[in-house]
């Protein structure tokens, strides 16, 4: 398996990077070059990218395509965020949640670091993830994006990313960390998303790591789960 | 006219000010403008980080700097697909490489929809 992702993560590398859209008619882009910090702004502590991502329904044309290799094709690097004027200029230019089809994803996270298992510092990794009704997504992947912006985890740099998963019945938010046996980390991070997220009481939280859902995403059945 | 029967008889007196003449920046308490105890601002457990509470980020949500549509292109099927007045937008939007088979989503939003605080 390890050569598939290695593989993987060449395709990924291999763009030409600051120069845009390679000519290959891929939209991978993964270095869009130095971020900016216009004077004035308000800087944030890391730089962000904001990648997006979608998935062909379940029963498409080709099951085998949702796999990684899918996965990394069908990801697209948005933009890169440096300062909160910056943030709120890519957040208020989007379509809200409730507007995107089922199977998008978006991805927040730390520039350097790319969405995905296989990534370095991800691949020790693991998330909480949070299902959540059609109707509070929005207002808590906003609530959840300034957390991470504005340093509110305080966990060291163990906050690898968010990402907001939208599905039919429901959606679910995820915070990925870069430690998934620092059980410090962890637990503080469940408390954060517990205080700031406004969460319903009745909400589902469930920690997973990476290599559970890498395993969980090899058995075939499994991986029809979202 | 206070509520309240004990307001109506104060006595209005000046704050008592104390002059000192400073003749040399030198003359300056050393502690002058800090905050009494030491100052904590900016700093965090384990090393400086820059932080921001929601309030504040909200409150710069609505600064001019924000609302310029970023300088990439945001995908269509992504993008808020609305007319603007900007004219800065409309450049931009002429910009962006139109893709022929990407549906084309969400165009029915309007103008006050945008900037929304959902507080």
């Amino acid at each position: 398996m390890s050569n598939k992702f290695e593989a993987l993560k060449h395709h990924a590398e291999s763009s030409d990077s600051g120069s845009g859209e390679d000519e290959l008619g891929s939209n991978i882009t993964t270095d869009l070059g130095p971020v900016e910090y216009p004077p004035g702004e308000h800087r944030l502590e890391h730089p962000y990218c904001l990648w997006y991502s979608r998935r062909p329904a379940i029963g498409g044309r080709n099951l085998s395509m949702q796999g990684s290799q899918g996965y990394s094709q069908a990801l697209r690097l948005v933009g890169q965020i440096g300062t909160v004027e910056q943030w709120w200029g890519i957040y208020c230019h989007m379509v809200r949640l409730s507007d995107l089809p089922p199977y998008t994803d978006l991805h927040l996270f730390k520039k350097g670091i790319q969405p995905m298992w296989e990534d370095p510092a991800n691949s020790k990794g693991g998330k909480w993830v949070i299902r959540l009704r059609k109707g509070q997504s929005g207002r808590a992947w906003e609530n959840l994006c300034m957390a991470m912006l504005g340093e509110q985890f305080m966990t060291g740099n163990e906050v690898c990313g968010v990402v907001v998963s939208i599905r039919y019945q429901e959606d679910l938010i995820s915070v990925w960390n870069r430690t998934s046996s620092d059980q410090a980390a962890t637990a503080r991070i469940r408390d954060v998303l517990k205080r700031l997220l406004n969460l319903p009481v009745n909400s589902i939280m469930e920690y997973k790591t990476h290599n559970d859902s890498l395993k969980a995403w090899k058995t075939p059945l499994n991986s029809l789960k979202s | 006219m206070s509520a309240s029967p004990m307001a109506r008889h104060v006595e209005s007196k000046a704050i008592p000010i104390k002059r000192v003449a400073l003749l040399d920046p030198s003359d300056l308490p050393t502690d002058y403008s800090t905050t009494p105890g030491g100052t904590l601002y900016s700093t965090t457990p384990g090393g400086t980080k820059i932080v921001y509470e929601k309030a504040f980020l909200m409150n710069l949500r609505s600064s001019p700097i924000a609302r310029t549509p970023p300088k990439f292109d945001i995908p269509q099927n992504l993008q808020k697909g609305t007319p603007n007045k900007s004219p800065t937008r409309q450049q931009h939007k002429q910009q962006t490489p139109k893709k022929k088979n990407q549906p084309k989503e969400n165009n029915q939003f309007q103008d006050d929809e945008q900037f929304q605080l959902e507080m």
